[in-house]
């Protein structure tokens, strides 16, 4: 579904991405863990367009991307959670929901899938006449997951999901992730530093390390892989 | 215990007071007889006024800060009741028509210096409106408002003195060439945000000001340009008080055009990315909200009604010079903008009426007129930080959503 070939990111004169290549298939939960400064957030950016590639291809479902501007990525069916949440705090939950419905006009669809989000997280129809700004952190988490499946992605790109969450609340996103895959088909690409929960519910993975791909395989082959549990998983 | 407190705390001001006050207050040099005027009796005027003032205001402080009953005085029945009355329509539409009414027999009721300076409320109306897009909608800071304002006088000024254009082409092609302006400082800017964006606003003001003040050929420079007839109707000789009478509904049709289009804007597609983008420009291109196209139609509609203003202002004094369009003309719009509530429309009207109303009839106190001008705006952001009119979003509900039933 998404190929991305050999791709060289830059910020400035700081090479970022030193040649990543990934493939992600129909219907997968692709995760990609490393620690900090790998330059994971980066894969994502150059993902959306935010920050281009200076060198490479990326393709998504036979098109090419890595021209185009992030409006018109985010037509193409990708869609970013990003990393630190980042909902619109002074607008309600509700106009944060329909926000992320911004680039569709089937007014019904849109309908339909409100009520799914907030089936998903009842905690949001609760809240849904309060402003972003006002929930707590777990809530702002749903809030962007929800916000981003407002768009009905193909591709759900998730930056940091758990970043500063309870375990908890960690584990109920996780919970809410592999569900949104299952019932609604949706290919999910998971960038974290939680390794374990990461390669928990991910069917595959890619191990990032300076810009580079150090190690891709499956996610049960990973969690068992001795050099990813002692360098990610602390074991 | 707490009343001697605060009498404490004011005597010490009232002291600082008198103190500051001193030199001009109380010394006098009769320079004709070279004698030293002592008027104590004015001292004693300031202690006492600073004394009770700084009590007041203590007061008021102490109740702001106090936890409102059931915020926003919802538990008082007497503003519930007349909240309600407000929204019945009844009420709502009898407020319409008088008010329709009062706005019509304005010009013939009152005398044409009243009828002079509500026309250049409304003109600040129509800016305010206009500066609200940028700053209250799409949260950019711009600190040049002013000079789009001058683009649309100066275009309708030149357009007329070269190619005798009237009025009446003028007025669209001003409001057309300051919505150019408006994107060409777009471009250079949509990288910047906050301060800097502030910054090149308040540059690119400038530089419109001093390009018209000193490219003599082109805008014949700090003598401006005179004789720019008043708005013509075909067929029809005017008189002078005629002439400002019908600028009057003028204007008047032109704000209501632009209170509709605004609050049109304000509800479209384009009106909820403004917002967005001045929430977070990040989930705004997760979102994919095209941030160029979106800040720039800002700025170009922006600017288009402040173009439209400044024709209507040339064609009002009939004479325009730079000097009408300096920093204090961009700082009083962004005040009306600021003091009306951030994004709110029937806020910005108010705040424009207020803004420039009150200092022409406070014209009484002379010279302190500007003195209380400055205590009205200061007491208001103290008050009202959030403006005369906190914003009330348009907020769509979906017909049918079975959530709303349950949660309520």
């Amino acid at each position: 579904m998404l190929k991305v070939n050999n791709i060289q990111t830059y910020y400035g004169n700081i090479q970022a991405l030193k040649g990543i290549t990934l493939d992600i298939g129909e219907g997968e939960i692709i995760t990609l863990i490393g620690a900090n400064g790998a330059g994971k957030t980066t894969t994502l950016m150059s993902i959306c367009g935010v920050v281009p590639p200076k060198q490479g291809e990326i393709f998504f479902r036979g098109t090419p991307i890595h021209n185009m501007t992030t409006e018109k990525i985010v037509a193409l069916g990708i869609c970013q959670v990003p990393e630190g949440r980042h909902i619109f705090p002074g607008l309600t939950v509700k106009e944060n929901l329909e926000m992320g419905a911004y680039l569709r006009t089937d007014h019904h669809g849109i309908k339909t899938d409100l009520e799914y989000v907030l089936d998903l997280f009842p905690i949001l129809a609760q809240r849904r006449h309060q402003q972003g700004g006002t929930l707590s952190g777990g809530e702002q988490q749903m809030l962007a997951i929800s916000r981003a499946l407002m768009a009905k992605p193909r591709l759900l790109l998730l930056d940091e999901p758990s970043l500063g969450l309870a375990p908890l609340i960690i584990q109920q996103i996780f919970e809410i992730i592999r569900k949104i895959n299952s019932e609604q088909k949706t290919t999910i690409f998971l960038v974290e530093q939680n390794a374990n929960l990461a390669l928990k519910v991910a069917h595959r993975g890619y191990v990032m390390e300076n810009g580079t791909i150090t190690l891709a395989d499956s996610a049960a082959n990973l969690l068992d892989n001795e050099d990813v549990k002692k360098a990610y998983l602390g074991l | 215990m707490h009343i001697f407190e605060e009498i404490k705390k004011s005597t010490i001001t009232a002291v600082w007071f008198v103190f500051l006050t001193f030199p001009i207050m109380v010394i006098r040099v009769n320079t004709i007889h070279k004698t030293i005027e002592w008027r104590w009796d004015n001292m004693i005027m300031v202690a006492v006024g600073s004394f009770a003032l700084s009590f007041v205001w203590r007061y008021f402080m102490e109740h702001r800060q106090a936890p409102k009953p059931e915020a926003m005085g919802r538990g008082v029945p007497w503003i519930q009741n007349a909240r309600q009355a407000i929204k019945h329509p009844v009420f709502f539409y009898s407020a319409i028509a008088l008010l329709t009414v009062f706005a019509v027999i304005f010009p013939f009721i009152f005398s044409r210096y009243q009828v002079n300076i509500m026309t250049t409320a409304l003109i600040y109306v129509m800016l305010g409106l206009g500066l609200n897009i940028v700053v209250g909608l799409a949260g950019l800071l711009d600190l040049g408002y002013v000079a789009f304002y001058a683009v649309g006088a100066y275009s309708y000024a030149l357009l007329h003195l070269h190619y005798g254009l009237n009025f009446w082409i003028c007025l669209p092609l001003g409001a057309g060439l300051a919505a150019l302006f408006g994107i060409i400082l777009g471009f250079p800017v949509l990288r910047l945000r906050g301060d800097y964006l502030a910054i090149v606003t308040l540059g690119f003001g400038e530089i419109i000001r001093l390009v018209l003040e000193n490219w003599n050929e082109f805008s014949k420079g700090p003598s401006g340009i005179a004789e720019i007839p008043r708005p013509p109707i075909p067929g029809v000789e005017l008189s002078l008080s005629e002439s400002s009478v019908f600028l009057y509904f003028l204007v008047i049709i032109l704000t209501l055009f632009t209170v509709f289009v605004v609050n049109r804007l304000r509800n479209s597609r384009i009106g909820r990315a403004w917002i967005a983008l001045r929430e977070d420009e990040i989930a705004c291109q997760a979102m994919g909200v095209n941030k160029t196209a979106t800040k720039l139609t800002a700025f170009a509609l922006g600017a288009t009604w402040a173009g439209m203003a400044g024709v209507i202002f040339a064609a009002k004094t009939t004479f325009i010079n730079p000097a009408s369009f300096t920093f204090l003309e961009s700082a009083i719009i962004l005040s009306i903008v600021v003091l009306g509530g951030m994004g709110s429309i029937v806020g910005v009207i108010a705040s424009a009426l207020i803004l420039i109303l009150l200092p022409e009839y406070l014209r009484a106190f002379s010279e302190y007129r500007m003195l209380l001008f400055g205590a009205v705006l200061v007491i208001m952001m103290v008050f009202r930080p959030q403006g005369l009119v906190s914003t009330v979003r348009q907020t769509y509900q979906f017909k049918g959503l079975k959530k709303d039933k349950e949660v309520g």
